[in-house]
């Protein structure tokens, strides 16, 4: 260390070289030699993460040896001071002028102090003061005349610096740094003076310019805002101003405002010379009040409208019929007064050609036609209200008598209904009937449940009480109605305006004998008529019809030489209607479907029938499958409906040929349905596989299949097994099949049989479609493959049927083994993905910034870590100081050491010396010898 | 006097404690990684009969990862730079700087922290990572500085973010996951053979390599209790040095991108130890 701060203090030599001679002993030795660069300095300190454009702030820091030798020298100039200092009483300080100014030479310190002096002397103070020698002598010698030594003066110089101290005070004795700055500033005042009182003056002169500007201005405004108020005042009088402001009296007064347009003009002609002349703006507003004023374009209509458009025509339609009619019977009479008297003397003529029963109700039946052709449709209910509660007892009680028949009939006649088809319409109709009250009975259990609509159910109930007292009461009048309507029918011609019918046989007297395309155009007319967004109430009609409606079509279904085109007419209107009344006719259906239940579980109590559903309720079914969605997952008619197909298929026994049209039927059905939903029916495929089961011969080998145990075993008879070659596979006709008798030879064909065994494979083909995305897939259809392989090997299985349960084998064998494949195997858990983390930064990152959202921590935290730094810092200096100062201690010390050795040495030589003379006896010779040297 | 000393030598103690359990605590994290594989056989020994003992139902092993070897990924020569562009410090890429780093006598085309971006990301994604049978990544860049990537750290999935992450990794030396105080990224110290698995196969890749490798055949034949490192390079041009790397091979005819290559030996090393 020693070396290298003798290094350092060398390296001092630079800037002050007169410590180098006091403290560098080889100093001399280096003293000519340029001196050299201290190689610690130069090392920088290596850079860690760099950073491409980024400017060290202090450079200097980064060299540490560099750093280090200035922190010594500075130790030196101060540390060091004070420690030779601390063992003094007293302390030299410099005040001299000059000499704490580095960068001044001799010379300039020399002018500096002369300067001051004259200074001095300029001033007043010293005025009086009589200039002695001495004074002189003592400025002078301070100066560059440093002739005399001022050694004897040693003695007193503390008292002196005291009283220079004082002086400072006193006399004014500036700062040395401050005189210089005065010298400079009183050159540069000299140098600016002129130039700033030009710019004064400029000043002066300028502003007063500017002054006299505004007032000019000033004054030029004020005689611009007279001149506009003398011709205000010349306008106010006018009429100009009031036909601006009150536009509507001017143009009351059109006459007079030519007369006084010459004013107007007049004045306008002021203001414009003012003006100069009419703006552009001015120009356009004339423009735009010429324009013409743009026209809303008709609205679009609201379906609303466009319903009651559509029913105002029917009306004029049917008026125009009426008119015709009238023409027919009295066309010569009187075509003028149709208004009044056509109502009349129009149906008059009718109802005598009509039929036999009611004429005296005529009358007000067609006044009330009329009436709701003029549109008073609710007075007329009011007025059948009113009607209804005084005679509301004897219709409950009739009520009650239908219910008694209904259900006597159903007690014993439904489990005929299969084998008696002619009574079934008749049945039906009562069933139907039934059927309403049913609803009526669940609609008031929604009430007391407290539905959403319970007002318009309740008004529901009260308007079907309504219908149904209606007709029971004025039985009469409805029956003159129809009467008159089938006279019309039976001229083959429709009349445009129909009355929603209120009761079922309104409605087959009205659709009876028909074309289809009659009934259909009829219902349209009646929901055109009666529609939903015409009227409120309408909505109780529509209702009540699509109930008879589908009553209708039930019945239709019933009917033995079966109308399907009808039928299918029928599909198009109902789906409409219950669209429009969804909640009604899903009331409807569940109602039904209640009923079917029923009869269902009652029939099946009695072992040995048949009870498979009737062509009607299949129909049915087949219907509801398509108005309502089948693929939701709950569904209020959907849901049960399923259920009921799925009972059907699993608890009707099978004993005929017929069973088995029936059951594929529905099974098909079931396909359609839960095409879409996919949901799993496992009765569907049991019912095919005990099918295909039946087709086999042999069924003892499949008796022990794991299906067997876990259901009960149908004893099946051989019912589809083939018994000889066939060639062609018919399409089978399933009406046709509906209508043969049970124990009709066809069912035991092997026509029958093959093209029977064809549907059902068909059905499973699509089942095995439906079902190929369930994991379950093999286990549901792999036994039934085993059944498909052993019926195709028959031999009497037509070669189109093999090929069908070929392909159906091949499909199913493919999917379970991809099925096979998706499998997994079972696993305690399964292998977890690590748990990531997301790392934490910022959009712009600047190191040093503290990212905290709270502030007040921030700024604690930024505090805490500047004070450990500076304390940090202080130990270090402190450490650095101490450091230094045993080393000053040491060397010291071992300058002592030297010198006490140095004279001891000497001693000892000396002593040394005597004693070897005194021993050998040279007594002072070499003593001598020394002594000279 | 006597009990001063000594009061004296407790608080000492104490302290002398303190700091050596926080000093034990990180050595033991070094230690782990080394004694793993040591430990590992054991483990695997013990772990087998428990699960004979369970009969009758069909299971599949209990994936424990802690004791399998693991992969390690080492990208050498990441062109991951920050600069002060402006005023705001900045991940030097080639094609949003290239003026500045021209203006700096640098070679645009050097600057490519895409690569390295790619490079990590596949690493991360791949099932290797998800089953947790990464151990470790360590990235080193151009300038030599070292960091380390935790595999569970969720890396962000944009450029424009992993540039923000890096600017502020390379500034602040270590990035945490938000919420917790653990450090997800890491500047280390180099070298990095001293953080690599003792039992370890290390293994380099290059273009210029004469060992043409079929990556899975390869895979295949290396024992299968051995950890492997990975080292790929994510420069534009150049290649890795072969210092520390035992098996230098080339695993394409073509050269490829880093980010392909890694995809490569991750699905080589996945099918070799059938991670789905």
């Amino acid at each position: 260390m020693a070396k290298t701060s003798s290094k350092d203090s060398s390296k001092k030599k630079k800037k002050n070289n007169t410590k180098n001679k006091l403290n560098v002993p080889n100093s001399v030795a280096m003293k000519n030699k340029v001196p050299k660069e201290n190689l610690f300095e130069s090392i920088w300190s290596r850079r860690k993460f760099d950073i491409l454009g980024k400017k060290r702030k202090d450079e200097e820091r980064r060299r540490v040896g560099l750093s280090r030798s200035l922190a010594i020298q500075k130790r030196q100039k101060t540390l060091l001071k004070e420690y030779e200092g601390s063992t003094k009483s007293s302390v030299f300080v410099d005040k001299r002028i000059g000499e704490q100014n580095d960068g001044l030479e001799e010379f300039d310190k020399a002018i500096l102090r002369s300067q001051r002096e004259r200074q001095l002397k300029l001033k007043k103070k010293s005025k009086y003061n009589l200039s002695d020698g001495e004074d002189d002598d003592f400025d002078n010698e301070d100066g560059y005349f440093a002739g005399r030594d001022d050694f004897d003066d040693e003695g007193p110089l503390d008292e002196d610096e005291l009283d220079a101290s004082d002086k400072n005070s006193t006399f004014g004795q500036l700062d040395p740094r401050e005189v210089e700055d005065g010298l400079r500033s009183l050159e540069g005042q000299e140098n600016r003076h002129k130039s700033k009182k030009e710019v004064m003056e400029d000043i002066i002169f300028k502003s007063k310019f500017f002054k006299a500007e505004k007032a000019k201005e000033k004054e030029e405004n004020e005689k611009f805002m007279e001149q506009l108020d003398k011709d205000f005042a010349s306008i106010d009088w006018s009429e100009a101003l009031l036909s601006l402001t009150q536009p509507n009296k001017v143009n009351k007064s059109t006459s007079s405002d030519n007369a006084k347009k010459d004013e107007i003009y007049t004045v306008q002609n002021k203001i414009s010379s003012q003006q100069e002349e009419p703006d552009d703006y001015d120009k356009l507003v004339g423009q735009m009040a010429l324009d013409m004023r743009a026209r809303p374009s008709d609205r679009t209509k609201t379906p609303e409208e466009l319903a009651q458009e559509e029913k105002e025509r029917l009306e004029k339609l049917e008026e125009e019929r009426h008119k015709r009619m009238i023409a027919a019977d009295d066309s010569s009479n009187e075509d003028d007064d149709i208004s009044e008297d056509d109502d009349k003397s129009g149906k008059r003529p009718t109802h005598i050609s009509g039929d036999d029963l009611g004429d005296s109700f005529s009358n007000d039946v067609i006044s009330k036609t009329k009436m709701d052709l003029i549109g008073k449709i609710l007075a007329q209910e009011n007025a059948n209200d009113s009607e209804d509660s005084a005679s509301s007892e004897e219709s409950e009680n009739e009520d009650e008598d239908d219910d008694n028949e209904d259900d006597d009939e159903e007690g014993s006649g439904e489990d005929r209904s299969g084998d008696e088809k002619t009574r079934s319409s008749l049945k039906d109709w009562e069933q139907s009937d039934d059927d309403d009250i049913d609803t009526e009975f669940e609609d008031e259990e929604d009430d007391a449940s407290g539905d959403a609509d319970d007002e318009g159910i309740k008004d529901d109930c009260l308007d079907k009480q309504n219908s149904r007292d209606r007709k029971k009461d004025s039985s009469g009048a409805d029956k003159v109605k129809t009467t008159l309507e089938e006279n019309s029918h039976k001229k083959g011609e429709l009349p445009y305006i129909i009355e929603a019918p209120k009761t079922f046989e309104e409605l087959s007297d009205l659709l009876e004998n028909r074309s289809d395309d009659q009934i259909v155009e009829a219902i349209r007319r009646i929901r055109t008529f009666n529609a939903i967004s015409i009227a409120a109430e309408n909505r109780k009609k529509i209702q009540v019809f699509y109930g008879l409606l589908l009553q209708y079509f039930a019945v239709s279904a019933n009917k033995r030489p079966l109308n399907l085109k009808l039928l299918n007419l029928l599909v198009k209107p109902l789906m409409e209607m219950s669209t429009e009344i969804p909640y009604f006719a899903a009331i409807c259906a569940r109602q039904r479907l209640l009923r079917t239940r029923t009869q269902f579980s009652e029939a099946i109590r009695d072992t040995g029938k048949s009870c498979w559903p009737s062509m009607k309720t299949l129909l049915l079914l087949r219907l509801w499958s398509m108005i309502f969605p089948c693929s939701d997952f709950r569904h209020a008619v959907m849901t049960p409906a399923m259920l009921l197909m799925s009972e059907y298929l699993m608890r009707c026994p099978i004993t005929s040929g017929r069973d088995i049209a029936i059951g594929s039927f529905l099974c098909s059905m079931v396909l359609s349905i839960s095409r879409q939903s996919q949901k799993f029916c496992p009765e569907v495929i049991t019912f095919i596989q005990t099918m295909l089961m039946a087709a086999l011969k042999n069924r003892q080998g499949n008796e022990d299949s794991q299906l067997c145990h876990l259901m009960e075993v149908k004893s099946l008879k051989p019912l589809l097994r083939m018994q000889g070659h066939i060639e062609k596979i018919n399409p089978l006709d399933f009406m046709l099949l509906m209508d043969l008798p049970d124990d009709s030879p066809y069912f035991s064909s092997d026509n029958f049989r093959a093209s029977l065994l064809f549907t059902i494979i068909e059905t499973l083909k699509g089942f095995a479609n439906i079902y190929e995305g369930f994991k379950s897939f093999p286990e549901i259809f792999m036994p039934i493959r085993k059944l498909l392989l052993e019926l195709a090997e028959d031999d009497l299985v037509p070669d189109a049927l093999k090929v069908e349960i070929e392909d159906v084998t091949k499909h199913i064998e493919n999917k379970s083994q991809e099925n096979h494949l998706l499998r997994q195997p079972l696993r305690m858990r399964k292998p977890k993905i690590i748990r990531t983390a997301i790392p934490k930064f910022e959009e712009s990152f600047v190191k040093g910034r503290d990212y905290d959202p709270d502030r007040e921590r921030a700024e604690r935290k930024k505090l805490k870590n500047r004070l450990k730094q500076e304390a940090k810092g202080a130990v270090r200096e402190l450490r650095k100081d101490n450091y230094f100062l045993s080393e000053v201690k040491q060397r010291d010390k071992a300058r002592m050491v030297e010198e006490k050795n140095e004279i001891y040495g000497k001693y000892r030589a000396f002593l040394q010396e005597q004693e070897h003379a005194f021993k050998s006896g040279q007594l002072g010779k070499g003593k001598g010898k020394k002594r000279r040297r | 006097m006597g009990r001063a000393y000594k009061l004296k030598g407790q608080k000492r103690k104490k302290r002398e404690d303190k700091y050596d359990k926080g000093e034990e605590l990180e050595e033991l994290n070094e230690k782990k990684a080394k004694t793993e594989v040591l430990v590992a056989d054991k483990e695997e020994e013990k772990l087998e009969p428990v699960i004979d003992e369970m009969p009758g139902i069909p299971m599949v092993e209990v994936t424990t990862n802690d004791n399998k070897p693991g992969v390690t990924f080492v990208i050498e020569k990441a062109s991951l730079e920050i600069g002060k562009v402006g005023k705001s410090y900045q991940l030097l890429s080639s094609d949003e700087h290239a003026s500045y780093l021209l203006k700096n006598k640098r070679n645009p085309a050097d600057y490519r922290p895409d690569i390295a971006f790619q490079a990590i990301q596949t690493i991360l994604d791949s099932r290797v990572n998800k089953s947790g049978r990464l151990k470790a990544l360590y990235v080193r860049t151009q300038l030599g500085i070292l960091f380390e990537i935790k595999p569970h750290a969720r890396m962000p999935r944009t450029y424009k973010r992993f540039a923000g992450l890096m600017v502020q990794l390379l500034q602040k030396l270590h990035i945490t996951a938000s919420g917790k105080g653990e450090k997800l990224l890491r500047v280390i110290k180099n070298p990095v053979t001293k953080y690599l698995p003792i039992n370890s196969r290390k293994i380099g890749f290059s273009h210029s390599s004469e060992k043409l490798v079929d990556m899975y055949d390869y895979v295949g034949t290396i024992n299968s209790e051995l950890d492997l490192v990975f080292v790929v390079g994510a420069m534009s041009h150049g290649k890795i040095e072969k210092e520390y790397v035992e098996d230098y091979i080339s695993i394409s005819e073509f050269p490829m991108s880093a980010a392909y290559c890694i995809s490569i030996i991750t699905t080589a090393v996945e099918r070799k130890w059938r991670i789905l």
